[in-house]
């Protein structure tokens, strides 16, 4: 009784007052429907925080890059008795964040003097785990390593091979780690 | 109240309006939003989000969905590509035999299909190509290639350029008289003297396999859709699909199936051109009155008997406008096909637009120009010949076409031999004058587009600026500024207030087909350009046509020119407009400005037309000014017609900003430019097809539904 009532005044509604109504009412369902979307597949802030982070490590590498191509290409060393380009401690420091990559020659001269990381690597086919360069705050120090592993005579191994750079390689391009002391 | 019951669409508009400045004004820009980063760009990045269906893997910036929706339909490109692939590769193996090796060899059905496809329509261009320029492929195709060294004699010889200058011009001639036969044969002979007969009969014979083939399908389907409601209805959404695709995008697909090759460019022209000439058959066996099918019936006809001697006779003159059109696809199709390596004109053109060498691109161009005007005429012509069926004709007058033919034929060849003896360097110039030995007009325009740029570079430099700077880019970003939910307001509300719920549903359906696929910005970009074009455009053909339709010679003057206009193949356009602003967008814009003008000029006149000359008598009698007449009668009458015009003008507005991605915008023209050299491109172009054919049915459905009802309402329905 009551719904037919409603129904009653509803056709009562002149039509350009039910179109308007209409309009409103399709207004208000594609805000709604948004809104649900909204609720399934938002990110909001959580996504703002993640690309802020990225957009601060890619000003970042941009200004590791400027340092790059500001130093010769050649070995870059950070201590007297050498003919090459000599690193000062904020230069030092600015490299070692920047340097992502270690050789080959550097991983084969710091297993050199690691008699098990150096058979670990030949007989998995000189396969390395994961590289890494770290800054030492405490001492001041750029420090680089690597790890191996694998099957050793039916046994799992892993080694951590680590050291002090001792120097790097600057191609112009990027920094690459050139001597690892790990003795 | 009163107000709203007074102008009840006006407070529709206003509180949509309103809404929509609201939600544009509330919604903020998201800090990580970024045009070109947009959605999923097929780079990794660790801080895009992923969903995986239908084991595709999609990437993508995840923002607030009110300023944009995630790229749902992003599986969809992936998706086709890897079902083009299974077609092609694993679906129904069956065994065939290979004549080659002489063994069965096992083939998947469809890779086997259209390898079939793709020899016979080879076969067929190459047999055209060689009865216009020689050549040994056909002969070779029915023995082998040894005994083609054997018999080195054996071999088409082309049909010296006398001869089918001789044969269009006596076409023309028996089509629409002197006038047309000596513009036939004015255009052969700057083909052949301006030393671009070859890319010219390679355009030809390309043409006339695409032609024919397009026509046979299309008459059948039209046919079938005239006899069956249920085919009619299964092919009506293909149609209005494929009225809006842009051309481009039906290439990416056909390379995946057919390769490249002028082949697979005679399969896309059909596709394309096909779909015109249904309708025409469909619109031209409607138009049948009953009384004539009831003449057929009671004269004792069959059903088939009925379709071919009465209906299709009866609808003659709308099947043969359907061949006009038909042509007309084919010859900018000849253009869009050398993407895909079809050779002629069109590859030329290419060619020279790539090395921006626009005198040599202006010369291939005007000779595609001509020739399409050419054959757009005699199409036309041939429509409009009335058949006489009771003449008592003698011999002669019956066959005298044919005779002069044959004479034609006869000295073509007397000449071309005498040519071989007069002509000893090797090159016979009463048979065919190669491409380097024509007279070449490119160094002229080379240079003239020089002293343009000289002279005016920095008028130009200054418009240039002005209109990228001060115009575009505004314009550009406050598109790009729309959230999508107001987007989305505003093309439902619009739909709504025009056609109601149901209008509201469909364009709010196609709207969120492209807001769910990954290229929404890019969408945006060409909304943009497009309407930009089309309010050009639309000022400058309702002006001129209104303007022209004041005087009867001036009216004639303009539909011929729009007549002309509209044979030239799109890729034209852009030549001009390279002369004089270099590569970029303002380029573009000015060839949308020019191409949309077209049929906005056109409706405009037919229009004003279409209004009834007893009105404007009675509006004379009621002592109305001019300017009266026209603002308060002509005008609102001619309106529909006007707004059918606005449709057109739009949908040639998209297509001109897609092929405009080819000297450089970044809108979806580009991506769909892209995806041709991409492997995987297939499904990214048929997608971003769709999505430009969505934009486009947007409009006309607006359009035509608000057409229609303003046509019921004055009663001009």
């Amino acid at each position: 009784m009551l719904q037919n009532t409603y129904l009653v005044k509803l056709m009562k509604i002149s039509e350009p007052v039910r179109q308007f109504g209409g309009l409103i009412i399709l207004t208000i369902i594609v805000i709604f429907s948004f809104a649900i979307l909204n609720n399934i597949f938002g990110e909001g802030e959580e996504l703002i925080a993640k690309m802020k982070k990225e957009e601060e490590r890619i000003a970042e590498t941009r200004k590791q890059n400027e340092l790059i191509s500001s130093l010769p290409s050649g070995i870059l060393v950070f201590y007297d008795g050498t003919d090459h380009y000599k690193l000062s401690p904020d230069q030092y420091e600015k490299v070692c964040k920047a340097t992502k990559i270690i050789p080959q020659r550097a991983i084969m001269g710091a297993n050199f003097l690691n008699f098990r990381a150096h058979h670990i690597y030949t007989i998995n086919g000189n396969k390395i785990d994961e590289t890494f360069v770290k800054w030492n705050k405490e001492n001041n120090k750029c420090f680089a390593g690597f790890t191996v592993s694998g099957n050793n005579v039916g046994v799992d191994e892993k080694i951590t091979v680590s050291g002090e750079v001792l120097n790097f390689l600057s191609t112009g391009i990027d920094t690459r780690v050139y001597f690892i002391k790990n003795f | 109240m009163e107000l709203l019951k007074k102008y009840p669409k006006l407070f529709q508009w206003l509180f949509l309006l309103v809404a929509f400045f609201t939600l544009c004004f509330a919604i903020d820009v998201p800090e990580t939003y970024k045009f070109i980063r947009g959605q999923a760009e097929f780079i990794k990045d660790p801080n895009q989000s992923t969903y995986t269906l239908f084991g595709a893997e999609v990437r993508y910036y995840a923002f607030d969905v009110f300023w944009r929706l995630p790229p749902l339909l992003g599986w969809l490109p992936i998706w086709i590509n890897d079902s083009l692939f299974f077609l092609m590769n694993d679906w129904m193996p069956i065994e065939f035999w290979n004549e080659d090796t002489q063994e069965f060899k096992t083939q998947p059905l469809v890779l086997q299909i259209t390898r079939n496809l793709t020899s016979f329509i080879t076969f067929l261009i190459e047999l055209i190509r060689e009865i216009l320029l020689g050549g040994v492929e056909t002969i070779v195709a029915f023995t082998s290639w040894d005994w083609i060294s054997e018999n080195s004699w054996a071999k088409l010889p082309g049909l010296p350029w006398t001869i089918v200058a001789a044969g269009a011009a006596i076409l023309g001639y028996k089509l629409s008289g002197k006038g047309l036969a000596l513009f036939a044969a004015i255009v052969m002979i700057y083909i052949s003297i301006f030393g671009q007969w070859k890319p010219s009969m390679q355009t030809l014979s390309f043409i006339l396999v695409a032609a024919p083939l397009s026509f046979i399908f299309g008459l059948g389907l039209g046919i079938a859709a005239f006899k069956s409601k249920r085919v009619e209805k299964a092919l009506y959404p293909i149609l209005l699909v494929m009225q809006t695709m842009p051309q481009y995008a039906v290439l990416v697909p056909a390379i995946v199936l057919f390769g490249v090759g002028d082949h697979a460019g005679v399969i896309i022209t059909m596709v394309v051109a096909v779909p015109p000439m249904i309708l025409l058959t469909l619109l031209g066996l409607r138009g049948v009155s009953p009384e004539v099918i009831e003449a057929g019936r009671m004269s004792g006809c069959n059903n088939l008997q009925l379709m071919f001697k009465v209906l299709i006779p009866t609808a003659r003159r709308d099947i043969l406008i359907g061949v006009n059109q038909v042509i007309m696809v084919c010859f900018s199709m000849a253009v869009i096909s050398a993407f895909i390596g079809a050779k002629g004109l069109g590859f030329n053109l290419l060619l020279a637009l790539n090395q921006l060498n626009i005198g040599l691109a202006l010369e291939a161009g005007l000779c595609i120009s001509l020739i399409a005007i050419l054959l757009d005429k005699l199409s036309l012509a041939w429509a409009n010949k009335q058949i006489d069926y009771f003449g008592n004709l003698t011999f002669f007058q019956r066959y005298k076409n044919i005779i002069f033919f044959s004479g034609a034929i006869l000295i073509g060849i007397i000449f071309a031999y005498a040519g071989s003896f007069y002509f000893k360097e090797g090159f016979n110039y009463l048979y065919e004058i190669p491409h380097n030995k024509g007279i070449s007009t490119a160094d002229f325009w080379n240079k003239g587009v020089d002293w343009i740029w000289d002279t005016f570079f920095q008028t130009l430099k200054i418009f240039n600026t002005w209109l990228i700077v001060d115009v575009l880019q505004p314009m550009r970003a406050a598109y790009l500024r729309m959230p999508i939910v107001a987007t989305f307001v505003l093309v439902m509300g619009a739909g709504y207030i025009i056609g109601g719920i149901r209008s509201a549903i469909v364009v709010g359906g196609l709207t969120l087909f492209i807001a769910l696929s990954p290229w929404w910005d890019r969408a945006l970009v060409t909304t943009y350009m497009a309407t930009f074009g089309v309010i050009l455009s639309c000022v400058i053909g309702f002006t001129v046509g209104t303007l022209c339709f004041q005087n009867k010679h001036s009216t004639n003057f303009m539909l011929g020119v729009c007549d002309i206009f509209q044979t030239f193949p799109s890729f034209v356009y852009l030549i001009p407009v390279m002369m004089l602003f270099g590569v970029t967008d303002t380029s573009v814009l000015i060839a949308v400005v020019v191409y949309a003008t077209i049929p906005a000029t056109r409706y405009t006149i037919e229009g004003l037309r279409s209004v009834p000359p007893s009105l404007h008598d009675a509006a004379s009698m009621s002592g109305v000014t001019k300017i009266q007449r026209l603002l308060k009668i002509e005008f609102p009458l001619a309106l529909p017609h006007m707004m059918l015009g606005l449709n057109q003008t739009i949908v040639f507005a998209l297509f001109m900003v897609i092929i405009g991605a080819f000297i450089g915008t970044e809108d979806l023209g580009q991506y769909i430019l892209k995806a041709i050299s991409d492997k995987k491109g297939a499904g990214i172009g048929l997608t971003l097809g769709l999505c430009v054919a969505f934009i486009g049915l947007v409009f006309d459905h607006l359009i035509r539904t608000w057409v229609g009802q303003r046509k019921k309402h004055l009663g001009i329905d």
